[in-house]
């Protein structure tokens, strides 16, 4: 690392912990009531205390658990169908419209029809978090194999070679930087829905926690679940990025 | 029909072509791109096609390639009718930068052939490792394209197209994007290339000096439709050499007869 950017690094730092300092500085003064706002110190102190009394792992692998399967089911089903979708200039001719009136529809319209289908379960979030977290992937995988260039297709037909083959070994590649990008997007997707269907249908994760301990004005448990999922998110985030530069590294040759 | 099937009888003395053209139209989108043509390549023949841009020299590359059906007329390929691309004919393009898998090293590229052909893994690394040699590009094999040269993109092509062993190889204005001292080397490179392999050539270029250094035979298209103009057989001596052979009174003649052809479409 050179000299500018560990200086931004720390930079960066300061600023995370000015603000951690403000808002010891707000709970210490007592600007908003201690049964709402606690400090610093009682979040991480409950951090501690719940991940040494073991409550706070297992709800801390139940979010993982519901996000992850969630996650790979959309992005197995999403490359699937963007594959077939994207592959063929017909498909997406006549199917880019249905999806374009999909994408936008809001998932949490969709939760009570999952519940009132399949019950306040664990197939239903899997249900609910992968619809929410397919479109990302599979709008990027359409786009990714329309975008092919025309030229490889051509390479390909004058080696003969097999439609799968094709598949695997020009159009997926080539559409590989759209779909690490859709799943991306669709990590934080994840997420976001996972505590949903665990606020909605009390299932066993960091959402029912979170929602427990504010029933219940434990403020600090209620912190800690917060800063908990904050970390997830940041945490799964970076490792995708790190995912992606490593199977990205022909393009960084590129630039 | 009875004009086709005398054209490709054997005749003693005379090798059957390789590639035929027999009375090819081609229709695109309405237009006519090409219109009657026929023209024989007889196996080991280098066959170079000038012309101005649009009179469909690269349409006529496509056709040979099967990657374009005839409107009416055929395209044979050892006799046989051309119904789609073939492993034994290999197109080098001229935008290399397109035709590469900017995802796979060098070696990779190359790999890309012979997976196609169906070489056991075992057997490609020694494979690659000498096509590579071949063009020039030894030590190269675990570079990406973008981090190659023009140049050594369009030979890393190449040898992904020697990979396929081809009997015929189309080039398809393959120098147009190089520097002059880059496209001297590879057309001495491409001549010994092809003397080796015994590959028959059709060559397209609008270099007019470029295609009678190179070819047995030069074809001149004239435009809308694309039909035959002009038709130079090549009896320069071989192996040509950039200076002796560009300076012999022959090359001169010819290089006058086509630049007078050229001249005559273009007005």
């Amino acid at each position: 690392m050179n000299r500018a950017a560990l200086l931004w690094r720390v930079a960066s730092f300061a600023v995370a912990a000015g603000f951690i300092a403000l808002w010891q500085l707000i709970a210490n003064l007592k600007l908003v009531s201690p049964v709402f706002l606690p400090g610093p110190d009682r979040a991480w102190a409950s951090l501690v205390r719940g991940f040494s009394s073991g409550d706070l792992w297992s709800k801390l692998a139940g979010t993982l658990e519901h996000m992850a399967y969630g996650w790979l089911a959309a992005s197995i089903a999403g490359i699937a169908i963007g594959a077939i979708i994207g592959s063929s200039r017909t498909m997406r001719t006549y199917v880019a419209p249905s999806l374009e009136f999909l994408r936008p529809l809001p998932v949490s319209a969709i939760i009570p029809v999952a519940i009132a289908m399949l019950g306040l379960t664990q197939a239903m979030a899997l249900f609910v978090i992968a619809f929410g977290a397919i479109w990302p992937i599979m709008l990027a995988t359409v786009h990714g194999f329309g975008a092919v260039e025309p030229r490889l297709y051509e390479v390909a037909r004058s080696l003969q070679m097999s439609r799968l083959a094709v598949i695997f070994k020009i159009a997926l590649p080539s559409a590989s930087p759209d779909i690490l990008a859709g799943m991306r997007l669709s990590l934080t997707v994840a997420l976001i829905l996972s505590v949903v269907c665990e606020i909605l249908a009390g299932l066993d994760g960091l959402g029912h926690w979170v929602l427990l301990s504010a029933r219940a004005f434990r403020s600090a448990d209620l912190f800690a679940g917060v800063i908990l999922l904050g970390i997830t998110g940041y945490v799964t985030s970076v490792a995708m990025s790190l995912a992606e530069h490593k199977l990205l590294a022909w393009q960084a040759a590129q630039r | 029909m009875a004009s086709a099937a005398k054209r490709l009888e054997a005749v003693p003395g005379i090798p059957a072509p390789q590639i035929a053209f027999d009375g090819v139209t081609l229709v695109l989108g309405g237009k006519t791109i090409i219109e009657n043509l026929s023209l024989g390549v007889r196996p080991g023949e280098f066959l170079c096609i000038v012309g101005a841009s649009g009179c469909g020299k690269t349409t006529a590359l496509r056709l040979a390639a099967g990657l374009y059906q005839p409107t009416s007329g055929k395209v044979n390929f050892d006799g046989q009718p051309m119904r789609a691309p073939r492993r034994e004919i290999a197109i080098v393009f001229q935008d290399y930068g397109k035709a590469l898998l900017p995802w796979r090293t060098a070696a990779g590229n190359v790999s890309l052939a012979l997976e196609a052909g169906g070489m056991p893994s075992a057997e490609r690394p020694a494979r690659i490792e000498e096509l590579l040699r071949t063009v020039g590009l030894p030590g190269h094999a675990g570079k990406y394209p973008s981090e190659m040269s023009g140049g050594m993109q369009q030979r890393l092509q190449i040898a992904r197209c020697l990979a396929q062993e081809p009997k015929t190889l189309l080039m398809d204005e393959p120098f147009g994007a190089l520097d002059a001292m880059t496209r001297q080397g590879l057309q001495d490179e491409v001549l010994s290339l092809v003397a080796a392999s015994g590959a028959t050539v059709i060559f397209v270029t609008h270099d007019l000096d470029e295609a009678i250094y190179l070819g047995d035979r030069v074809i001149g298209l004239l435009p809308h439709p694309g039909r035959i103009g002009i038709e130079l057989s090549v009896n320069l001596p071989r192996p040509r050499d950039q200076l002796s052979t560009r300076e012999h009174p022959e090359f001169l003649r010819l290089r006058r007869q086509l630049f007078d052809f050229v001249k005559a479409t273009e007005q």
